[in-house]
């Protein structure tokens, strides 16, 4: 499990990629993502073009980075999802708090 | 830092054993000193020395054998053994470490190198003794963690109770230790007759999520008996969990409101796998997630939509927590959902199902899981019988004489459910607690009746197909969301003589009213879908009446006086 | 006092280790090493292979101790022998090892007077 983040070059959009098993040992990394110092993006970004696995704990962190940009108000879409990922997600009906492409 | 250790040097040669005894002394350990393998075993139980150089070859009992009982004698606890060796052939070293020595020295000995291997086997010995501490204190931990946990359970047990989930029409398999691993399998039996069953799967495991359980368990059967719908309950259940859990937890959580007696059943899955609606002729329909999960959305935004099917004795239902599609096998194959679609289709008798599920999952597995659960509800007579009762209460009943008029209008038509207050207000009277369920159910068909069929107009011919079943309750809500006028009106009168008393319900509605005696006519043959309503009114109640106009029914449940 | 039959290093690092106990090792090698001799000689005669290796061997070991290169080599040959079951080239090698043996005796007795 790596996750890497990249703020745009005008600071507005934080994008965090995930690659590997999503789950519980990401928690402090992707916390990490998005709580930089200094940095106040409006939009964010979660490519999960690498992730293999998402499980339960993930969607918890999802949720957790919803509530951090904002709750309702938040703008967080989910990209490059594979199969079983989309998966998780629909059978949860994240797609009603998360744009999910 | 070098440690003073106690060394015991087995060496039948005298020569190497004064020079390797000087070497050990001078570098500040305590020796002692062994002629043969068997001197050596008996000198190593009598004094426990931590470090052993052992010749291979000596008279009496060799190296190698008194090796294996040294290692024997020390059990646990890590005794390194150098062997002291000329021995040049590799099978000789072989047996050496195969007897369990942990390093060679060869001849002529060198001192520094002797000190540093001393040294270097005694990390290894307070590395060994570290990892047995933490081994030890981890299994004393795991221990207490586990009885904490059968504590903990007994008291969820003791606040959450069983339920009905004892209940002869039930079949589940949940572990002691499903609760902390998030998993929650609760039913409960309504005063109305129908059958609530909640599973429900948190996020996470351990302690949180049993915690999370508790207040969700005591909302369910707390609401349950009261009489609440299951809307209220699915509502007030999100509410709470939104209110205590922290952002990153919920609960994937399936509500049956199974109802026996008009047929139907309610279906809110909001997370967790499809759960499976199966009829006595095989047919299967899928209880898919259609909601976002407990916990996450607030009161204002939450959808408590249900979906609607019709319900008939012989049908099972099917509830499976993720544990059951997600569990994993030694060699690390997923169970999954393709498994258990093709257990289902080949399956040809619906009885056996779950039989075969969880022999599959024991097949699959090669034991038991602690994981998964899985329930399945099944539609016999008995899930129809004989209504609640409630104890009475200790103290003499008095003479009453009261009656209270209700209007319910159209914004408390759509929001409000009036029967939990009713019931509550009825079982004041003593005498009425016996007949609890009876007088709900009989509430419950009479209110759905002059809601649906009167205030909302609705034709329960609809209900003739599944189609129409679904349609006849999108329509429901549609009419009662756009509802702008009507009303319901009751009224509950009690009266006690001399002879015992009398309630009376008289219902009335703003709707065109109906042709009694020909619904009575038409539900007499109607057995597939729309339930027994009018005729089980009927059967229930000690009187009954209704206005010429169609647009009011009375009932009336009398009782005799205490003997 | 380096040559063929000892090597001075492995003796000075005996004395530096054993410090005054030293004449007693070298007294007690030679003690000891009489009676070895006198076991290999025995086993050869009662043409015990196995016991002749295991004497050759652990007389092997004493003597590489020591610092008695020669000896321990010649030792080492003689283990050989019994293993492989030779026996017949023994009785020579033992004569060879009873004259290193010999000239080791001067050299630890010349040792010894030198030490005072």
């Amino acid at each position: 499990m790596t996750i890497t983040s990249q703020l745009s070059a005008d600071g507005r959009e934080l994008t965090i990629a995930i690659s590997g098993r999503f789950d519980f040992n990401a928690h402090q990394a992707f916390r990490d993502a998005y709580q930089r110092q200094g940095a106040s993006p409006q939009r964010y970004v979660v490519d999960l073009q690498g992730a293999t696995y998402l499980d339960s704990s993930a969607l918890g962190m999802l949720l957790l980075l919803r509530d951090h940009a904002g709750g309702d108000e938040a703008d967080i879409r989910l990209l490059n999802c594979n199969v079983d990922v989309r998966k998780v997600l629909s059978v949860s009906n994240f797609e009603q708090l998360f744009v999910i492409a | 830092m070098p440690k003073r250790l106690t060394i015991l040097i087995a060496e039948d040669s005298p020569v190497d054993r004064m020079l390797l005894s000087t070497i050990v002394a001078r570098q500040g350990h305590r020796v002692l000193t062994a002629a043969d393998g068997m001197q050596a075993v008996a000198l190593f139980e009598q004094e426990r020395p931590q470090l052993v150089l052992m010749d291979a070859l000596m008279p009496v009992m060799d190296g190698f054998e008194a090796a294996r009982r040294i290692k024997q004698l020390a059990g646990d606890e890590l005794v390194p053994i150098i062997f002291l060796t000329s021995l040049t052939e590799n099978q000789a070293l072989v047996g050496c470490l195969e007897a369990g020595g942990d390093d060679f020295i060869a001849k002529p000995y060198n001192p520094i190198i002797l000190e540093a291997k001393i040294q270097a086997m005694h990390r290894l010995r307070r590395l060994q003794a570290t990892v047995l501490a933490q081994r030890d204190l981890i299994a004393r931990r795991n221990q207490q963690l586990l009885d904490e946990h059968r504590a903990a359970k007994a008291i969820f047990d003791k606040v959450a109770h069983a339920g009905c989930l004892n209940a002869p029409n039930i079949r589940y398999r949940q572990s002691p230790r499903a609760l902390f691993n998030g998993d929650l399998l609760l039913a409960a039996q309504a005063p109305a007759g129908q059958m609530f069953v909640l599973l429900g799967d948190f996020t996470g495991h351990g302690l949180p999520a049993a915690i999370g359980a508790m207040p969700l368990a005591e909302t369910f059967y707390g609401m349950a008996a009261k009489g609440h719908s299951s809307t209220d309950i699915l509502r007030e259940m999100n509410a709470k969990l939104k209110q205590i859990l922290p952002v990153e937890m919920f609960c994937c959580a399936t509500l049956l409101d199974i109802n026996p007696l008009q047929g139907t059943l309610r279906v809110w899955n909001g997370g967790l796998p499809d759960g499976y609606l199966i009829g006595a002729n095989g047919q299967r329909t899928p209880l898919g997630s259609r909601h976002l999960p407990l916990g996450i959305l607030s009161a204002a935004a939450f959808d408590d939509e249900f979906e609607h099917f019709p319900l008939a004795v012989g049908d099972r239902l099917l509830l499976l927590s993720d544990g059951v599609i997600e569990s994993r096998n030694t060699h690390d194959e997923l169970f999954g959902e393709r498994r258990l679609l093709a257990l289902l289709d080949a399956n040809s008798d619906p009885a056996r199902l779950f039989d075969e599920i969880e022999q599959a999952l024991l097949a699959f597995h090669g034991q038991v899981q602690d994981d998964l659960s899985l329930i399945e509800v099944s539609l016999d007579e008995t899930l129809a019988g004989a209504p609640l009762s409630v104890p009475l209460v200790a103290h003499r009943s008095r003479p009453i004489d009261w009656s209270a008029h209700f209007e319910l209008r159209a914004e408390s038509l759509r929001n409000g459910n009036p029967l939990p207050l009713l019931l509550q207000l009825l079982l004041q009277v003593n005498p009425l607690r016996p007949r609890a369920g009876a007088i709900y159910t009989v509430l419950g068909e009479l209110y759905a009746n002059a809601l649906e069929h009167g205030v909302l107009g609705l034709d329960s011919a609809l209900k003739c197909d599944a189609e129409g079943f679904q349609r006849y309750y999108e329509l429901r809500r549609e009419r009662l969301q756009a509802l702008a006028e009507g009303h319901i009106r009751l009224e509950l009168s009690i009266k006690t003589h001399d002879g015992g008393g009398c309630l009376r319900i008289a219902i009335s509605d703003s709707g065109a009213g109906f042709d009694v005696a020909h619904a009575l006519q038409l539900q007499r043959c109607d057995q597939c879908l729309s339930g027994r309503g009018l005729h089980l009114v009927r059967q229930l109640t000690d009187g009954f009446d209704w206005q010429a106009d169609g647009r009011g029914l009375g009932v009336e449940f009398g009782w005799a006086a205490e003997a | 006092m380096s040559n063929a039959h000892l090597d001075s290093a492995v003796l000075a690092t005996l004395q530096d280790v054993m410090e005054s106990e030293y004449p007693v090792l070298l007294d007690t090698f030679l003690a000891d090493s009489e009676e070895r001799v006198r076991l290999l000689k025995q086993a050869c005669q009662a043409a015990e292979a196995d016991m002749l290796r295991q004497a050759a061997h652990s007389f092997k070991g004493s003597c590489s101790n020591m610092g008695a290169t020669l000896l321990a080599e010649l030792c080492r040959e003689l283990e050989d022998l019994a293993r492989r079951e030779q026996l017949a080239q023994a009785p020579v090698l033992i004569e060879s090892i009873e004259r290193e043996f010999a000239i080791i005796g001067i050299l630890f007795r010349a040792e010894r007077q030198r030490l005072g």
